[in-house]
């Protein structure tokens, strides 16, 4: 693995933050080849132990084989196999977050059609005991893993999904903090104590518990992520989710009103949605704007609480408390929380209004999206409008540029929305760029620099 | 594997590295006669078996174990509840006594007791089992 990390290191350009996971593989794999010969020496000193320091290699092999899992795919995600801007753009924004400062997400790619969050909080336990018996290697702290599927690795719009997963590292980076977060505390100890009050004596032995516990987290985790990426993006983030779902059959009647144990029901995750986006003044902003999406959107989300069911699996109807408990006291918390948490980093809707037609001008008239003035427009802004463009107006841009009749054409639809999507990421690049300077400027001349 | 297998074989690698901690501890503890993180690695064992009784009690301590039904079934299948007393009997006995003979004694057979907790996570992490039809049992409607 070190030779490997060294030599994708040579050939590709990756984030800091995949330099500085690979940078600790190195320095475990050092402390490895450093601490062998103790561990012959012990066996030869105390031959009664050989069981036990066995166990201890074999318990090392088993970390290095979780390692070896996540080396690959992030040597796979190189600056030119991921939507930069985005990720770029997304890591600017968790510095925003509460607590989050100096947080570094590894971008993975993986080879299943999914998005997910690697769970960092117990790889970060292991390299803590492993750090005892290796001590040069170092996790490196608020280092979270972020996996792509590797065929959507760069295109845009679908990779919003990454927004939900920042989410689950901010939750579970904040969750396990030392000291304790508050806002987490007081989530944890409600979950808690729900749980306790509602659930038969019968589920109260201590591994029911650990499931039924492990469940509420589940659905905790998904509102959370939804909540936080719709505050950091809008609700660019809530239409990429339809089409995820659309994608994975999802939104049919029956299955969008059915909690399982990992994921609660798409018609409640999407009713959260948009009492959010009503409550940070998004829906007013959008009222005007109507693809499918939003109108499934707004369908679903209607859908009354009472016919949410949850499933243990395919056919067993589980406790109904639970997802009673879950609706009535964990999910009012959950919102207030996300609100703490991103009071620094929220978009805003008002700023989407302002830049909208800019960008659905520059947009039609097949141009990266960039005001008159040079003033920079505002990342989320641009991400929205452009999506909403995509969704609604691309036909017009398709028209304008291609013979009649071509928009049904999938590969021109396909060439398109992939100009689309690059006019975004540059006008994304330009603003990220623009802010830099500024700040530079600022830094090196004072605040009231023009 | 996947990164769903891999997230459930990981709480059974947490418990193998933390039975190992114990294990290496009391192990300088033994044979070379050194205690210093002795006292902070026995109550971390400790804490996690106070908290191996009832994962939802909200405990200021510092438990890094069992918090997991993966965790917990582990404890489970190696340690009857009588181990588990005795291992908190004989944790107890050496944070009181550390430098008596006699402690030293005790903590070789936590060696064991801990050495087997730690083997059986390694196996579990080797062939990971779903959620046991009983507690699932538990968590459906009775209908």
């Amino acid at each position: 693995m070190d030779d490997y990390c060294r030599g994708q290191e040579r050939s590709q350009t990756y984030a800091d933050s995949s330099g500085a996971f690979f940078s600790y593989v190195r320095s475990l794999s050092a402390g490895i080849r450093e601490e062998l010969p103790r561990q012959i020496e012990l066996a030869t000193r105390f031959p009664s132990r050989l069981p036990v320091l066995r166990s201890r290699m074999l318990t090392l092999k088993r970390y290095l084989r979780l390692l070896h899992a996540l080396v690959k795919p992030a040597a796979d995600a190189h600056v030119l196999t991921i939507p930069a801007p985005l990720v770029n753009l997304a890591s600017d924004q968790l510095m925003t977050v509460e607590a989050m400062r100096r947080s570094k997400i590894v971008v993975l790619l993986a080879s299943e059609l999914m998005y997910f969050q690697w769970p960092h909080t117990e790889i970060k336990i292991q390299a803590r005991f492993v750090q005892d018996f290796i001590p040069s290697a170092v996790f490196p702290p608020k280092l979270g893993f972020i996996e792509l599927p590797y065929s959507q690795g760069p295109s845009f719009f679908t990779n919003l999904a990454i927004y939900h997963e920042i989410g689950h590292f901010v939750y579970e980076e904040l969750s396990t903090s030392v000291p304790a977060n508050p806002g987490f505390s007081r989530l944890r100890s409600r979950i808690y104590k729900s749980l306790k009050r509602a659930l038969p004596a019968r589920t109260k032995d201590p591994q029911a518990l650990t499931v039924a516990l492990r469940i509420i987290e589940n659905w905790t985790q998904e509102i959370f992520c939804d909540l936080f990426a719709i505050r950091l993006v809008g609700p660019a983030f809530s239409l990429s989710f339809i089409e995820m779902l659309g994608m994975l059959g999802f939104l049919s009647r029956s299955s969008s009103i059915r909690f399982n144990p990992t994921h609660p029901a798409p018609a409640f995750r999407l009713a959260e949605h948009v009492r959010m986006l009503r409550e940070d003044s998004w829906w007013d902003a959008i009222v005007d704007i109507n693809p499918n999406q939003k109108k499934i959107l707004e369908q679903l989300a209607k859908r009354p609480s009472s016919s949410y069911r949850f499933y243990i699996d395919e056919g067993r109807q589980g406790l109904q408390s639970l997802v009673t408990i879950f609706l009535d006291v964990v999910t009012p918390a959950i919102r207030s929380l996300v609100r703490e948490v991103t009071k620094n980093a929220a978009c805003s809707a008002k700023q989407f209004t302002r830049d909208r037609e800019v960008v659905e001008r520059c947009l039609l008239a097949g141009v990266v999206p960039h005001k008159p003035n040079s003033v920079p427009l505002n990342p989320v802004s641009i991400i929205n409008a452009s999506f909403f463009f995509y969704l609604t107006s691309i036909s017009q841009l398709i028209a304008k540029f291609e013979k009649d009749g071509e928009h049904t054409k999938v590969d021109v639809y396909s060439k398109w929305t992939k100009r689309v999507e690059m006019w975004t990421m540059k006008a994304i690049d330009d603003s990220r760029l623009y802010e830099r300077f500024r700040k530079v400027k600022v830094a090196t001349h004072g605040p009231h620099t023009k | 594997m996947t990164p769903i297998d891999l997230q459930d074989r990981a709480q059974y690698l947490s418990l193998a590295l933390f039975a190992q901690q114990i294990v290496s501890v009391l192990m300088e503890f033994v044979d070379e006669k050194k205690s210093a993180k002795l006292k902070s690695a026995l109550d971390g064992a400790l804490n996690s078996l106070q908290r191996a009784k009832d994962p939802t009690a909200l405990s200021k301590s510092k438990a890094t174990a069992f918090g997991s039904y993966e965790q917990l079934r582990t404890l489970e299948e190696v340690w009857s509840d009588q181990d588990r007393a005795r291992a908190v009997r004989m944790i107890r006995a050496v944070l009181r006594a550390p430098d008596s003979p006699k402690s030293r004694e005790i903590a070789d057979d936590l060696i064991a007791l801990f050495s087997e907790l730690q083997n059986q996570a390694l196996w579990n992490f080797e062939q990971p089992k779903p959620v046991s039809p009983r507690v699932m049992q538990r968590l459906c409607q009775l209908t």
